[in-house]
């Protein structure tokens, strides 16, 4: 990891690449800062806090935030007295590791790499520049980043929300969306920023809920745009649930109010009518930004921009660049959101690995490993070291009365303190004081085991121990720095927690880690676009892909599109993927083939393949679910019973084959949102507004004079989508907004078609007489309830499968081995398809490299000749890791496979036999430190 | 009853809010010195038998968090 | 494609995008220089309070 570092030049070719980079000072000893703060304590500069958006101070020796990564202190030189005027040095004074070093300089750095991948993310859009929303001068018009963290617990009101001109609870907020998106009169940024939308929704719920139904919480906005996966269902709620008021309007100006500081706004309704209303606060939706420093980035990498400042990339290799070698994810390939950064960035990862397959584990530094002693039938011989961390500890706690306590408790062999246990010398002693005092179980009283204990596990490795022969107290975090007050009480809770660890650690036992093989094969499922690109990322990384298609064609949904939103030809591309397929030796293609069956875990299933005329069996390492998603026939609209009513996949046909019927087209409608976004089928199917919206510019350019309208709720082109909206409305296509409980009529009267909408503008009902009516409607899931039985995942209320995390893991399952791209798991178009196929490829492959599975020493185990084949772990446990035993003498009793165990105990606190023991955390074991107190 | 104060013992899930009470620490929180943590691994550890042996051990109060 | 090819990678920027990046990559055999002009990583993510859809925690 290189912080503080900037890219100056790069030269050679994929594969083979030098980069030359500088390295600023932090001015701190990386290696020697202990992150203790004394520093930042007695430094007298005090500066606004970037970190939280310039609402607080920060001192010019300092940390961005307390959870920061690398947990070191770093100086700010453009502040710092000592570097500015050669003054003060306190920091270097009270610095008790002596990792101050004012004297470091810029460093130059090459690297040698094989590819690169280019996440530098965006900038929020800076509002000062624009007049009507007085930013600079207001104080009470802030931006939705400074409003996330005055709702941050570690911000700097505590999360508290309070206004910052003084510092009352305000009753009534306004949050303005689209600023410095979707605007070329004021900014330059054409596109829509496609978050804000629904950040500002989350900022007004959360505002009130942390102040109640008195927070009047109010959204002025143009188009709610709400596409993604459960986000509509969100929408709703605030709405209807948390109380929060949507304005569809325009706003005009803010007036502060020289005396309250209240903020009065002028905004224009939809239907014209100017409307002044005042409020506490104004919050002000920013949107994401290509900065000019990324901007000269790209040029020194040589990477072509778009003309809206994000990189340039093609729909089916959404993360590739301009120059081969160089991968991009995050909002600098264009504006996004978190699951679909994860995705991409895990899509990058896959590119960037698949140019260098062959030379894999290459660069990576292996350890010898050390010989485990064994220690059974030893009594406990336990080391106890106390940390002293600096002053940090020891300024509060006795820590030298502790390490006496603990020499007399039993079977303590051995006590110390340590300045820093954490630096490398004291690990260097404490493996030597384990071998040489023949110690065989470690406790070390100090920091938070979550950061450190894998350290010292490290320590115990090298001195030749099981490293679950540890056990590790925490007398900083949860002691010395919350009880400073009372050094008497908190070294009493020292005490108290280090004779806690020494019971338990008396009880604990070396724990073995199973090892197993993965099978390197993967298994594909669903032969569309999307599974396409997964299994080609398996196959371009080594690895032998199969894959299946329940029809007699590769290609899915696909081959019934006409063009990308970005103008690619589908057909062509498609083809060529087919090819590709089919020419990569590494993939083995089953048509009309379908999974009848799935035995086994991670690493090592087995599957039944039902084909036409013949069955195989496969064994395979990982699986990916790839079975895409189907467009809904609707029920309305007249659809059936007239041919001039089409659905958007029957106009593409028209458009794939050139019909000369499109010619004979003079008016022509597009209904929105048919079956999605209401009840029953609540989710936005979040391909539709850019479809139509494609589709009504090729008729207008076909027949400039034909009347094309789009009856729309929201028009939902996020992202860089939006230029097309503002391309159709230039070329005259014709927006009628409709609302959901006033559907557009269509009726044919004398053969002739027509569509009756109300006009929000206008205010009146307006008659469209049609030659044709496309109908966007809802893309629906096929019934995937056997394939989740299959592989034990689960099922939204909508019928897509649930991936692990919303945010942090949207291309895999919960379940070990199981991944997850395309329609199946959300409507979306070709390129993100495309992304999240080679995430889940991405994906799979960290599991394939690692050739063998190590599993965790903390999980749970039966005791068979207890269990009462109750069934409730099978049933409880959220990663399908207990099943009854089919054979042998312990048939029917349940048994807990290890590597699908994550250790949570959830099955052990359930199990109504007592059957059940979790290694590391068992009953005997957490009963003594409670025994201890 | 003025002096009085109450023995509080947690059970905090490693997961979150363990790492909360750690977090609490580096913000450098104040609280009363009269809680003992026990970590475990999730909450869905915690068993009565827990609360129970805490009780018995002199607890006044024990907290079940994650 | 050069003949000795680079087992490593350098990803840019240490945000959520960069760090999933490096993740994958790094659990997939190569070695990989996480670059970052700022003192830590997380990025914009890191300054969040909640996310949408679920309300999770940002941090």
């Amino acid at each position: 990891m290189l912080t503080k570092t900037e890219i100056e030049s790069i030269s050679g070719e994929v594969g083979n690449f030098s980069v030359n980079l500088t390295k600023q000072p932090r001015y701190v000893d990386q290696d020697l800062c202990v992150g203790c703060g004394a520093c930042a304590e007695k430094c007298p500069k005090k500066i606004p806090d970037d970190y939280n958006t310039g609402l607080s101070k920060r001192k010019a020796i300092y940390v961005e935030y307390a959870q920061a990564v690398p947990l070191k202190y770093a100086i700010d030189d453009r502040y710092c007295i000592k570097l500015q005027k050669d003054k003060c040095g306190n920091c270097e004074k009270v610095c008790p590791a002596g990792a101050i070093r004012y004297d470091q300089k810029p460093e130059q750095v090459t690297l040698e790499v094989g590819s690169v991948v280019l996440a530098p993310g965006f900038k929020p859009f800076d509002p000062q520049g624009l007049d009507s929303y007085k930013y600079s001068e207001y104080k009470n018009v802030v931006t939705s980043l400074e409003f996330e963290r005055i709702l941050s617990a570690s911000g700097p009101t505590h999360g508290h929300v309070t206004r910052p001109s003084d510092g009352e609870e305000p009753t009534k907020i306004a949050w303005l969306q689209c600023i410095g998106s979707r605007d070329m009169n004021k900014c330059d940024n054409p596109y829509c920023s496609a978050v804000c939308c629904m950040y500002a929704i989350k900022e007004a719920v959360i505002a009130k809920e942390h102040q109640g139904d008195s927070l009047e919480a109010s959204i002025f906005f143009m188009d709610m745009r709400t596409h993604g996966k459960d986000f509509e269902t969100f929408y709703d709620n605030a709405r209807n649930k948390a109380g929060v008021r949507f304005v569809r309007s325009r706003v005009h100006t803010i007036t502060e109010d020289p005396e309250t500081k209240d903020l009065e706004m002028r905004y224009v309704t939809e239907d014209g009518k100017i409307e002044v209303e005042k409020f506490h606060m104004v919050v002000l939706s920013v949107g994401l930004d290509i900065s000019p420093e990324l901007v000269e980035l790209a040029g020194k990498l040589d990477v072509t921009l778009g003309a809206n400042r994000f990189a340039d990339t093609d729909s089916f290799s959404p993360v590739a660049t301009s120059r081969e070698g160089i991968y991009v994810c995050g909002a600098f390939a264009g504006p996004k959101d978190i699951p679909q950064a994860v995705v991409d960035s895990s899509a990058a990862a896959s590119c960037a690995g698949q140019v260098l397959a062959s030379a894999r584990n290459t660069c990576i530094k292996s350890k010898e490993k050390i010989e485990e002693k064994a220690i059974k039938g030893e009594p406990p011989r336990i080391g106890v070291f106390v940390c002293k961390c600096g002053i940090n500890i020891a300024g509060v706690v006795d820590v030298p009365s502790v390490v006496e306590y603990a020499k007399t408790l039993p079977f303590v062999e051995y006590a110390s303190e340590n300045l820093y246990s954490c630096s490398q010398d004291t690990q260097d002693g404490m493996a030597e004081l384990i071998k040489e005092k023949n110690l065989n179980r470690i406790v070390v009283a100090a920091c938070t085991p979550k950061t450190h204990e894998p350290l010292f596990q490290e320590t115990l490795i090298n001195a030749g121990l099981n490293k679950y022969l540890f056990e590790m107290t925490n007398i900083r975090n949860h002691d010395s720095w919350v009880h400073k007050a009372t050094p008497d009480l908190a070294t009493e809770k020292a005490r108290d927690l280090v004779r806690m660890a020494v019971q338990k650690a008396a009880l604990i036992a070396p724990l073995a880690e199973a090892e197993l093989s993965v099978n390197p094969n993967g298994l594909v499922i669903g032969g569309g676009v999307a599974g396409m690109a997964a299994a080609l990322g398996l196959a371009k990384q080594g690895y032998p892909t199969h894959l299946i298609e329940k029809s007699s064609q590769l290609g899915g949904k696909a081959l019934a599109l006409h063009k990308t939103w970005k103008g690619e030809d589908i057909q062509e591309n498609v083809a060529k993927m087919i090819k590709e397929v089919e020419d990569n030796e590494n993939i083995t293609v089953y048509m009309e083939t379908e999974l009848a069956s799935v035995d086994g875990f991670v690493g090592n299933f087995t599957s039944t393949l039902k084909g036409k005329d013949k069955e195989t069996t496969l064994e395979y390492g990982v699986a990916v679910v790839a079975t895409g998603a189907d467009e809904s026939k609707p029920t309305e609209y007249l659809y059936g019973q007239d041919e001039r009513v089409r659905t958007s996949l029957e106009m593409d046909k028209l458009f794939k084959e050139n019909d000369p019927a499109l010619d004979k087209i003079q008016s022509a409608a597009f209904i929105q949102c048919v079956g999605s976004r209401e009840p029953g089928r609540p989710y936005c199917s979040r391909v539709c507004c850019t479809h139509s919206v494609d589709s009504a510019i090729a008729l207008k350019e076909r027949n400039p004079d034909a009347n094309v309208y789009i009856l729309y709720r929201d028009i939902r082109t996020y992202g860089e989508r939006e230029l097309l909206y503002k391309k159709a409305r230039e070329a005259g296509v014709l927006f009628i907004r409709y609302s959901v409980d006033n559907k557009p009529i269509v009726s044919v009267n004398d053969g002739n078609l027509t569509v009756q909408v109300k006009d929000h503008v206008l205010q009146q009902t307006v008659e469209i007489p049609l030659d044709a009516l496309t109908l966007a409607t809802a893309i629906t899931p096929p019934d995937n309830s056997k394939m989740a039985q299959f592989y034990k995942v689960p099922l939204n209320d909508s019928g897509y499968y649930v991936e692990r995390h919303a945010k942090l893991g949207p291309s895999e399952f919960a379940t070990d081995g199981v991944f997850l791209c395309g329609l199946a798991h959300y409507p979306k178009p070709i390129d993100e398809s495309v992304a999240q196929a080679q995430a889940a490829a991405s994906r799979a492959v960290t599991l394939l490299a690692r050739e063998k599975i190590f599993t965790s020493g903390t999980v749970a185990v039966t005791s068979p000749a207890n269990c009462s084949e109750c069934g409730v772990c099978v049933s409880l446990c959220p990663y399908s890791a207990p099943s009854f035993t089919t054979e042998g003498p312990f048939a029917g009793k349940a048994s807990i496979n290890p590597v699908l165990c994550k250790g949570c105990g959830l099955c052990v606190a359930s199990c109504r036999s007592g059957a059940i023991h979790l290694n590391g955390f068992d009953n005997n074991q957490i009963l003594a430190m409670i025994d201890a107190l | 009853m003025a002096d009085w104060e109450p023995k509080i013992v947690a059970f905090l899930c490693n997961w979150c809010s363990y790492g909360a009470a750690d977090l609490a620490g580096v913000s450098r929180m104040q609280y009363p010195a009269n809680i003992r943590v026990v970590r475990i691994p999730c909450t869905g550890r915690m068993s009565p038998k827990f609360a129970l042996a805490a009780f018995r051990k002199g607890a006044d109060a024990v907290w079940v968090s994650g | 494609m050069p003949k000795d090819v680079i087992g490593s990678v350098m990803v840019v920027g240490g945000g959520i995008a960069g760090m999933q990046s490096a993740l994958d990559l790094a659990e997939s055999g190569y070695y990989v220089y996480l670059v970052e002009k700022g003192p830590s990583i997380g990025g914009v993510m890191a300054q969040l309070d909640k996310t949408f859809p679920t309300n999770d925690c940002a941090m």
